[in-house]
C-alpha cells in the first residue's frame, strides 16, 4: 500500500522562511549577506577613505579604521573649512540646477505628455516644415545680417499667417499622436554629444556661459523626452472613464485634473521626478562644457581632484562623493512611499 | 403610439432625440435617430455590438459631439451644451469608481464640485448610501469591494444629485448572473421610486424586456423599431427585431406565398392573409407551436437534441438542416433521432420579405 504524499503546498507556491528547513535558512542567509556586502563595500570604502591621510591610502589597503590606521578629519576640514567656498558654491549649484531642471521638464513634460494621450492632434506636416523654415531664416537674418530682431520676427510671422493656410491646402499630410511622440523620443536618440558644440555656440552668443539658466534649460530639454514618454505611458494607464464621469458630475476641466488625474498619477510623477533628478544631478558632460567656474556643478568639482598638480585627492574626492550621495538618497526615500503599486485597484471592473 | 403610464417626479425632465447623425471620418456610426423620451420614462436602446447604442447615450451625455441634429433635454436645447451643464448622471460600464478616494468621497464627489457645504453634503451621502445599503461601506476604498458593491456606490453617486436625467451604459454586465437579477430588480424599483428619466443601455434583450418602460432596437446605427416590451416581442416590425427578441428565439422558415398559401418544400400552409410574395421569410415562436407525431403536423421534422432547463423542455428539430426549436410542457418527452411534426398557431405567424427583412402584413 503506497501512501500518497499530500504535500501542504503546490510547486509554483514561493515557501515563507517560517516553512524552510535550517540548512536552507543558513544557506539563504549566507547569500544575501554576501551580496549586501558586495553592494555596500564600496560605499563603505568611500565612507573609511574620507577619513584617511595620504599615507593611509597609498600604503593601504587599510581596511577597519582605529585598528588597521587612524581616521582624521583633515579631508572633511579641507573642503568644508579651507576650500568651502568652492565647495558650498558647486553644492548650491548642483541642488539649483538639479531642482529647477527637474520642475521645468516634469511639468511641461507631463503636460505635454497628458495632452497627447487624450487629445488626438493631426498638424499638417507642410505647415511644421514651413515654421521651422522661417524660424531658421529669422535666425539667419538676425545673426548673420544684423536684421532688427523685432523687424526678422514681425516679418516671419506675418508670412507664416499668410501663407501657411495656403500651403497648407497645396499639400495635405497630416501628422499625428504617435508621429509627434516618435519626434519627441527621437531627440533622445541623438547623444546629447553631438549638440554640444552647437550648443555651447548659441549660449556663447547669447552670453550665458557659465550661468545656471543655460544648464538649466539645458538639462530640462534634454530630460523632457524621457518625461514625456513616461508620463504619456503613465496617463494612459489611467481610464478616461473616470475623467468623463468626473465631468458629467459637474467638474470643470482643472478640478477633474486636480481631484482624479493628479492624485492618480502621483506614482508617476514620484518615479520621473526621481530619475530626472539623478540625470541631472549626475551629469558631467554638458556641465562641463557650459560651466568653468560659478556654475560649476559637484560632477565637475569631483572629477577636478583627480587632476590637481597634487596627483588624485582620493580623499577629499571620496568626502565629495560622500556628500553628493546624501541629498538623492534623502529624495529617494522622501519619494518612495509615493512610488508604490495598485493605486489604480478598483477603479474600473475588478 | 402611446406611451405606457409613466409616473415622474417634479424634477424629471423629458428628452427629444432629433434626427441625430454621428461620423467618425468616413464612419456613419449613428443614422437619424429621432426618440421622444417622456419625462420619468425608462428607455432601454437594445442592440447587439457596434450598432451605435453606446455612441448614441455617450452623444446624450455630451461626450461625443453631435455631427448633425438635435437634443433637447426639457425645453432647451442641449445639442452643444458641455456635459456638466447638462444635469445628467451617468452609471458606466466599468463603473468609474474614483480609486484613491473613499466611498463617502466617491458618492459625495458630485456635491463636492458643486460646493455643497459640508453638513448637507455628509447628510446626502448617508441618505444616498442607506438607499442603495452601502451604509457601513463608507470608509473603504473602491479595491476592498466587490463587484456588487461597486455598482452601488457607482448608482449612489448618480442618484445623490437627483439630475433631471440617468444615463446607464451596460451597469450590470459585469456582475455575475445572479447578482445581475437582483441588481436588475432593485434598479427598477429605484427607477420608479425616484421617477427620474433613464435611457439605458444594453445587449442583454432580458435586461431591456424587464426593465423598459419602452424599447429602441438599434441595428447599425439605425432605429429598428420603438415601443413596450409587449409591442416589440409580439409585433416586430422586421426580421431582425423578430430574431433579436425572444429566448430562445423566433424560428424562421423560407419560402414562398401565392394565392394565400405559403409553400416551402413540402410545408404548405393554406388561408395565409398575406399578398404574393416569391421570398417569404415565415416565423414562429417557439412557444407558439407544438409537437406532434410525424404526419399531423405541417412541417415533419428530426428531432436533434432535448433540453431540459427545469421549467419546460426546449425541443430543436431539423428540417432539411434548418434548426427548428419548440417550448414544450415540463413533463414532455421525445427520443433524439425520432420523427416528429410541428403545428403552428395559424395566429401567431409572421411573415417577412426575406431579401428586405421587413414585415409583410396583410
Amino acid at each position: 500500500m503506497t501512501q500518497l504524499n499530500l504535500s501542504k503546498r503546490s510547486i509554483f507556491e514561493a515557501p515563507t522562511i517560517g516553512q524552510m528547513s535550517w540548512a536552507t535558512k543558513i544557506v539563504l542567509y549566507a547569500l544575501l549577506l554576501a551580496w549586501s556586502a558586495f553592494v555596500l563595500f564600496p560605499i563603505y570604502w568611500l565612507l573609511i577613505t574620507s577619513f584617511k591621510d595620504a599615507a593611509d591610502v597609498n600604503q593601504g589597503p587599510f581596511f577597519i579604521p582605529w585598528v588597521d590606521f587612524q581616521p582624521s578629519l583633515h579631508a572633511w576640514k579641507e573642503l568644508f573649512v579651507t576650500d568651502y567656498e568652492d565647495t558650498l558654491r558647486a553644492y548650491l549649484n548642483s541642488i539649483v540646477i538639479s531642482l529647477s531642471a527637474t520642475v521645468l521638464s516634469v511639468l511641461i513634460g507631463s503636460m505635454a505628455a497628458y495632452a497627447l494621450s487624450r487629445v488626438q492632434y493631426a498638424p499638417n506636416l507642410i505647415t511644421i516644415l514651413f515654421f521651422v523654415f522661417l524660424l531658421g531664416l529669422t535666425a539667419v537674418a538676425v545673426g548673420m545680417y544684423d536684421v532688427d530682431w523685432r523687424l526678422a520676427a514681425a516679418v516671419a510671422v506675418a508670412l507664416f499667417f499668410f501663407l501657411a493656410r495656403a500651403l497648407g491646402n497645396l499639400y495635405q499630410f497630416r501628422l499625428h499622436n504617435g508621429d509627434i511622440l516618435f519626434w519627441i523620443i527621437s531627440q533622445r536618440i541623438l547623444a546629447p554629444i553631438v549638440v554640444v558644440v552647437p550648443i555651447y555656440i548659441m549660449f556663447q552668443t547669447m552670453g550665458l556661459l557659465d550661468t545656471h539658466i543655460a544648464i538649466i534649460l539645458t538639462y530640462s530639454v534634454v530630460n523632457m523626452p524621457i518625461v514625456v514618454w513616461l508620463m504619456y505611458d503613465f496617463f494612459n494607464s489611467i481610464p478616461r472613464d473616470l475623467e468623463e464621469s468626473a465631468q458629467l458630475d459637474g467638474a470643470t476641466m482643472i478640478t477633474t485634473f486636480r481631484e482624479i488625474v493628479l492624485p492618480l498619477s502621483r506614482t508617476g510623477l514620484a518615479a520621473t521626478t526621481l530619475l530626472v533628478m539623478i540625470l541631472s544631478w549626475n551629469e558631467y558632460l554638458l556641465a562641463l562644457f557650459l560651466s568653468t567656474s560659478k556654475a560649476q556643478t559637484m560632477p565637475i568639482l569631483v572629477a577636478a581632484m583627480n587632476a590637481g598638480e597634487r596627483g588624485i585627492l582620493w580623499w577629499t574626492m571620496s568626502v565629495a562623493i560622500i556628500v553628493m550621495i546624501i541629498p538623492v538618497v534623502v529624495l529617494a526615500v522622501f519619494l518612495q512611499k509615493y512610488i508604490s503599486k495598485g493605486l489604480l485597484v478598483g477603479a474600473v471592473k475588478g | 403610439m402611446t406611451a405606457p403610464l409613466v409616473q415622474s417626479v417634479g424634477t424629471a425632465k423629458s428628452i427629444s432625440i432629433r434626427d441625430m447623425n454621428k461620423y467618425y471620418g468616413g464612419v456613419h456610426a449613428l443614422k437619424d435617430l429621432s426618440i421622444e423620451v417622456e419625462a420619468g420614462e425608462f428607455l432601454v436602446l437594445l442592440g447587439p455590438s457596434g450598432c451605435g447604442k453606446s455612441t448614441a447615450l455617450r452623444m446624450i451625455a455630451g461626450l461625443e459631439s453631435i455631427s448633425s441634429g438635435g437634443l433637447l433635454i426639457g425645453d432647451t436645447d442641449v445639442t452643444d451644451v458641455l456635459p456638466k451643464y447638462r444635469d445628467i448622471a451617468m452609471v458606466f460600464q466599468s463603473y468609474a469608481l474614483y480609486p484613491h478616494k473613499t466611498v463617502a468621497e466617491n458618492i459625495g464627489f458630485p456635491l463636492k464640485v458643486a460646493k455643497t457645504p459640508p453638513a448637507e453634503m455628509d447628510a446626502a451621502v448617508r441618505a444616498a448610501a442607506d438607499q442603495v445599503e452601502l451604509g457601513e461601506l463608507l470608509d473603504r476604498f473602491p479595491g476592498q469591494l466587490s463587484g456588487g458593491q461597486r455598482q452601488r456606490v457607482a448608482l449612489a453617486r448618480a442618484i445623490i444629485r437627483r439630475p433631471s436625467v440617468f444615463l446607464m451604459d451596460e451597469p450590470l454586465s459585469n456582475l455575475d448572473a445572479k447578482l445581475r437579477g437582483n441588481m436588475r430588480a432593485e434598479l427598477k424599483h429605484m427607477q420608479g421610486e425616484l421617477g427620474i428619466t433613464t435611457i439605458y443601455v444594453t445587449h442583454d434583450q432580458i435586461e431591456a424586456m424587464t426593465l423598459a418602460h419602452r424599447v429602441a432596437i438599434m441595428k447599425d446605427g439605425v432605429l429598428q423599431q420603438l415601443g413596450t416590451p409587449k409591442e416589440v416581442y409580439s409585433d416586430p416590425a422586421n426580421l431582425f427585431v423578430a430574431g433579436f427578441m425572444g429566448s430562445p428565439p423566433m424560428n424562421f422558415v423560407t419560402g414562398a406565398i401565392t394565392g394565400g398559401t405559403f409553400t416551402a418544400g413540402e410545408v404548405r400552409i393554406t388561408g395565409v392573409d398575406a399578398p404574393d410574395h416569391a421570398a417569404v421569410t415565415l416565423g414562429f415562436r417557439p412557444e407558439d407551436c407544438q409537437i406532434d407525431a410525424p404526419g399531423q403536423g405541417i412541417l415533419d421534422a428530426d428531432v436533434f437534441t432535448i433540453e431540459m432547463t427545469g421549467d419546460q423542455v426546449l425541443v430543436t428539430l431539423r428540417m432539411d438542416g434548418t434548426p427548428l426549436v419548440v417550448k414544450m410542457p415540463k413533463e414532455f418527452e421525445i427520443d433524439a433521432g425520432a420523427k416528429a411534426a410541428i403545428t403552428l398557431d395559424p395566429k401567431h405567424l409572421y411573415f417577412f420579405n426575406a431579401q428586405t427583412g421587413a414585415r409583410i402584413r396583410a
